[in-house]
């Protein structure tokens, strides 16, 4: 009831601004991101043995188990298995077809997921170890739960191992088998009748030998065991090329260091065969790897892919089950450039797939017939790995696969058609900027060549501008019919792109990548330049100038990139200093900040300061004539630390310096631009500091603290205009205070009386340093449902739109604006709003603050991970731009009051010309007719 | 193994909460609910374990499997995207079993517990395997809902409904008087004039030759016609008993007038 009555308020107060139902799409974007798809534990399966539709599974680095929906590339659902605390391993997913579960691993955690929806069947978590592998027992057992299949685990810890049979159905443990030998444990695999735990055992001087131990399947008794001497060949775990899972016949594959010949052994006997590679190129051999279907029911075929810098093949091999032999059945040709390959299989054959820059091709691994072949667009990045599924129709096989490319990008290639590309690249973004579209540019750079010059060369200018332009004008009238009809009948919203509400975003990521992203279309990938080859790029931050874009390293090194190709213009070398942040002054020149909190040069303003936080937790005050002592220093009370600090935004216009009240007196803002608030916590007592400080003079203009914070709980602030917000989790410290997470608003006043403005009254100018006087600060706390990650503020042009507080919403995966009349400190408390006060409109204070569904900007998308939520302003004052990233990438366009300034779709142009039409058709009917009426009377009347 | 058993006997000590969703009006299958639901327990750390959280599972239930032993006052949120659960509170013992389960009113100091959904039997042995049922409140809207167009809608406009008035008069009025004339004007007490004079004809279309414009007017009021100009400015008022005496202007009212003085 409280809940419904807070929520009715709430509806009653906001103004509208939610996202209509047909908007969606169009003036947002969203890309549902997973990370860069494990290419061992990627698959196609089909989570329903009624139904023939199969579905993408994958795990990524980042420990995503996704589900994605081949026809349009779109996650159906992900979870993330990363657990917080838990020692970090890489992830594996396994499935089998026709069952409606996955098992996902990661770290100390196994958990088994319906594949359909997503929702959890069972999970486990083994302290003794990571886990290494994991397989899907193919059999079912008679009198098992019908659908469901045993999980065998193989845990990796401190030199011991354990092999774990798992039921289907709960997770719980049916049988163990510990091997305490010091071995490294490495894979599991199954046979119909025995599992096999394989192990490396250390050699005596160097390398490893395969140890291969047989257990029961329903026992997990050890029949029998063997040793492999390849200690020569396998210097490291990684050397063995395959260990195969689940086939009829399971095999363990390891190439010798020279590359001449692969060894062979079927698991389960003791005999190694040698294959001799034989290589007709002129290459080294760079990479193999070995393909073969996972089924156990499949035939007992495999394939050798050999990878050389600029080449590839590949042998196909049958094993025969009797005699355990290996022989070679085919050879796929030698090929120039790049080339993957896939397995899949139906029933028993098997089907590979091999792409290449130029084509598809499809072989039966029983013969060396193309079963089928496509052309394919050739991409720029590399492929290192596919996965495909083939269905064949009588004589006519189709395909499609989905290929994993080294720039982190997903592809799925349907009959050498490019169906949908997923940048899952984007996940690690860790620094974005807003740029101008380049005609844009011009014209302002056109403009302000026009106000250096005198008047009439300003003019000749213009006129010379505008003559110029006339080339354009042909075309434009040739367009003119189409985009009147266009936007008449099209049930488009009117292209606003002139207004700056589709600039394009260039997002650095931490794989030394730079995207551009085309906001106007659905966030789609302009391009994309791997700028730098390492996995931990230090983005500080990226400043835009017309035509090109500079990214800030930590290592105090930057590289310019131009806006429109995203070719590499130039690079800076790096300093020897590590840096915290990079500033960019408006001179194009930048200042480092170091981790202490020192600066790396001087900054040519001598009325200018800056505010820094140093590593110790202390905030320093620099000022333009000496970059090399700080003014002032800001020490936290004993035990508290900083943790953030934050300012008022670059661009943050103020519309009106004062409030209006409900009886027409005003209340001034205390509009301070040098202001910074500090927050500080102290993780033994569990306290947080919030301070506010004058960034010219450091002194102290207001500071609360807050008792029963958790600091390992986000704690996020924001300031704009003369109010500041700041949220935690609060526990309970006395009889009357509420567990839970708060939002606490300020804002600051000139004087606590209307018409007042205190000692500035008609001070002309104000010195930060002699007497500034404090403000009066009005606050009120409010409970809210769940935690804030991060706030930020709307901005638009002129700031007379009413501002929203854009809160991510971590628990909830969502980024939520809500809107600030509900945030006002001076609702009041304990009674309703008197007229005067509705007037302004103020309502009753309400302790709990639910966010009412209409203030979510990202309504019912599942926006996950998100780090950092930007906003940017547009021509249009009604409209601003939110872009968010860090996990998934996520835009929209906000309008906090409405587009007031827009005709929406509601506005129809298609009604609006038929009804002047009608009234036209109306006139040329009525008005002969009526003439002769006229004319008919007055022949009567005489 | 030693480190195993451990492990499987502190499970069997710490209690397990299971949170089941139950169907109701706002949700009724709850199968429905994404993926992505969860349930979390949240406090202050003063152990290692401070935020538990809990999956959604594929029978709509939300299972903590290891509570930590440790003395401690949790909240527990279900959180799903477009469904609003009611905040719980759930008290956990030193030896980690579960001391009671609470509503819980947010905004409201942390005492205030609302109705109990489960609560230790003193007296009698500790359940390890704790059920409680979440309570839905509310669905979030997250969408506009455009204005569509419904002829009813149009109805609905009072300018509308005062357009179709007038036109129901302009149109129905006329024939409304033709059919009750005699029966309305003597319970009005007007002057019956069912004969129009022969006198006053002559002399108004003597008048109607002079002005043609305003004989075509009365000519086509003559054929059944009404004049709505006329009407609406209250020409007919007094004297509509005669169509013909019923034109518009003040040549008419003036006759209007003279009849009724003769008569």
């Amino acid at each position: 009831m409280r809940l419904q009555a807070a929520l009715f308020v709430a509806a009653c107060v906001s103004p509208a601004a939610a996202i209509y139902r047909d908007e969606v799409n169009h003036i947002d974007f969203h890309h549902a991101l997973l990370g860069a798809p494990s290419p061992d534990s990627t698959f196609f399966l089909k989570p329903s043995s009624a139904s023939n539709a199969s579905l993408l599974y994958t795990i990524s680095d980042k420990s995503i188990l996704g589900a994605v929906n081949p026809r349009d590339g779109a996650v159906l659902w992900r979870q993330n298995l990363s657990r917080a605390g838990s020692p970090a391993g890489a992830g594996i997913l396994r499935g089998s077809d026709g069952n409606n579960a996955v098992v996902g691993a990661a770290g100390q955690y196994i958990s088994s997921w319906t594949a359909q929806d997503g929702k959890l069947i069972w999970e486990n978590q083994f302290l003794d170890g990571v886990v290494a592998d994991l397989e899907l027992l193919e059999l079912e057992e008679a009198g098992a739960t019908s659908g469901t299949r045993d999980t065998l685990a193989l845990i990796s810890g401190e030199g011991t191992g354990a092999v774990r049979r798992l039921d289907g159905a709960s997770g719980e443990i049916k049988w163990e088998h510990k091997d305490e030998s010091g071995d490294v444990a490495f894979q599991v695999s199954s046979s119909p009748t025995e599992v096999f735990y394989i192990s490396l055992q250390s050699a005596l001087l160097k390398g490893y030998k395969i140890k291969v131990t047989a257990l029961d399947l329903v026992t997990g008794r050890q029949t029998r065991q063997y040793t492999l001497n390849s200690e020569n060949d396998i210097p490291t775990p990684e050397s063995v090329l395959f260990v195969g899972a689940n086939v009829a016949s399971p095999l363990i594959a390891w190439a010798d260091k020279t590359h001449k010949t692969i060894k062979v052994n079927v698991i389960g006997t003791k005999q190694v065969q040698t294959i001799n590679i034989e290589n007709t190129s002129d290459h080294e051999i760079r990479q193999i790897t070995i393909h073969a279907p996972h089924k156990l029911n499949s035939l007992p075929h495999f394939l050798v892919h050999y990878v050389t810098d600029n080449g590839a093949w590949a042998d196909v091999y049958h094993v025969d089950l009797k005699s355990s032999a290996v022989s070679k059945a085919y050879q796929l040709p030698y090929i120039q450039g790049q080339s993957v390959v896939a397995t899949s299989s139906i029933d028993a054959n098997v089907y590979f797939t091999r792409i290449t820059d130029s084509e598809a091709v499809i072989v039966s691994s029983a013969s060396h017939g193309i079963l089928g072949r496509w052309n394919v667009e050739t991409s720029s990045e590399a492929a290192f790995s596919a996965i495909s599924e083939v269905i064949a129709k009588g004589k006519n096989v189709a395909v499609r696969a989905a290929v994993l490319r080294e720039a982190g990008a997903w592809e799925l290639i349907r009959n050498g058609q490019t169906e949908w590309t997923r940048h899952e690249a984007l996940i690690d973004a860790v620094a974005a900027t807003w740029v101008e579209a380049e005609v844009q540019e011009n014209l302002v750079h056109e403009l302000e060549v026009e106000g250096h010059e005198s008047m009439v060369g300003a003019y000749l200018h213009r006129v010379k501008r505008h003559a110029r332009d006339l080339q354009y004008l042909p075309e434009w009238l040739k367009e003119l019919p189409q985009r009147i009809l266009s936007s008449i009948l099209t049930d488009e919203v009117t292209n606003l792109d002139s207004f700056g509400v589709s600039k394009p975003v260039i997002v650095a990521t931490k794989s030394g990548r730079v995207y551009a992203l085309n906001t106007g279309k659905q966030g789609s990938v302009m391009w994309n330049t791997q700028v730098e080859k390492t996995s931990e790029w230090d983005v500080k931050s990226i400043v835009t100038r017309p035509g090109e874009v500079t990214v800030y390293i930590g290592d105090g090194s930057s590289v310019t990139v131009n806006v429109s190709t995203g070719e590499v213009i130039s690079r800076s070398v790096p300093t020897d200093v590590k840096l915290q942040a990079i500033l960019s002054l408006e001179n194009q020149e930048t200042i480092g900040i170091k981790e202490d909190g020192s600066l790396t040069g001087a900054f040519a303003d001598a009325a200018a300061f800056l505010v820094t936080t140093s590593a110790d937790g202390h905030v320093l005050g620099w000022s333009g004539r000496d970059s090399k002592s700080p003014v002032w220093e800001f020490v936290p009370p004993s035990g508290q630390k900083v943790i953030s600090a934050t300012s008022r935004p670059a661009h943050d216009p103020v519309a009106s310096i004062g409030k209006v009240l409900g009886n027409r007196s005003v209340l001034y803002k205390y509009l301070n631009l040098n202001l910074a608030l500090v927050t500080a916590v102290n993780e033994k007592d569990h306290t947080a500091g919030f301070y506010l400080l004058d960034g010219v003079s450091g002194n102290v203009l207001y500071a609360a603290n807050q008792a029963g914070v958790d600091p390992s709980q986000p704690i996020a602030s924001v300031m704009t205009e003369n109010w500041f917000a700041y949220s935690f989790f609060g526990d309970v410290v006395d009889e009357s205070s509420a567990k839970g997470y708060q939002l606490v608003v300020s804002e600051l006043y000139e004087s606590s009386a209307p018409n007042d403005r205190g000692p500035l009254d008609a001070a002309g100018n104000y010195s930060a340093v002699d007497s500034l006087p404090l403000p009066h600060v009005i606050s009120q706390a409010f409970v809210i449902p769940e935690p804030i990650s991060q706030m930020a503020v709307t901005q638009t042009r002129q700031g007379i739109t009413t501002r929203q507080l854009l809160c991510a919403l971590p628990e909830s995966n969502s980024i939520v604006g809500i809107p600030r009349p509900v945030l006002d400190p001076r609702r009041p408390v304990d009674r309703d709003a008197t007229t005067a006060e509705a007037e302004e409109g103020l309502f009753r204070y309400a302790p709990f603050l639910e966010f009412d569904g209409k203030w979510y900007l990202t309504h019912s998308r599942d926006v996950s991970g998100i780090k950092t939520v930007l906003s940017e302003p547009t021509l249009l004052e009604s409209t601003s731009l939110i872009f968010a990233f860090g996990g998934d990438i996520f835009g929209t366009r906000a309008t906090p009051s409405q587009a007031f300034d827009v005709l929406g779709k509601s506005f129809s142009k298609l009604q609006l010309v038929l009804t002047v039409v009608a009234c036209a058709v109306g006139v040329t009917f009525l008005a002969p007719m009526a003439r002769k009426k006229q004319v008919n009377l007055l022949w009567k009347a005489n | 193994m030693a480190l195993f058993v451990a492990l499987l006997l502190c499970q069997l000590a710490a209690a397990s909460l299971t949170i089941t969703i139950p169907t109701s009006n706002l949700l009724p299958n709850p199968q429905v609910l994404p993926a992505s639901t969860h349930a979390t327990l949240t406090t202050i750390p003063s152990g290692n374990d401070h935020r538990l959280t809990a999956s959604l599972s594929h029978g709509s239930t939300l299972v903590f499997q290891h509570i930590p032993a440790h003395q401690e006052s949790y909240l527990l949120d279900i959180r799903s995207s477009e469904y609003v659960f009611a905040p719980y509170r759930v008290d956990v013992a030193a030896d980690g079993s579960i001391l009671g389960v609470w509503e819980t009113f947010r905004g409201n100091p942390w005492d205030n517990r609302g109705s109990e959904k489960y609560v230790v039997d003193v007296a009698g042995k500790k359940q390890s395997d704790i059920v409680v049922e979440a309570k839905l409140v509310g669905r979030r809207g997250f969408f506009e809902e455009r204005a569509k167009f419904s002829p009813m809608s149009l109805f609905k406009n009072p300018m509308i409904l005062m357009a179709i008035a007038a036109l129901g008069f302009t149109l129905g009025m006329p024939k409304l008087m033709e059919n009750s004339m005699t029966p309305y004007s003597l319970k009005y007490g007007t002057i019956l004039t069912d004969v129009v004079d022969p006198e006053l004809r002559a002399e108004f279309e003597q008048h109607s030759r002079s002005s043609p414009l305003t004989g075509a007017t009365s000519n086509a009021m003559a054929g059944g016609n009404f004049d709505l100009a006329g009407w609406m400015a209250g020409a007919s008022s007094g004297s509509t008993a005669n169509t013909d005496a019923a034109q518009g202007g003040a040549t008419g009212r003036d006759t209007g007038a003279s009849a009724r003085r003769r008569g």
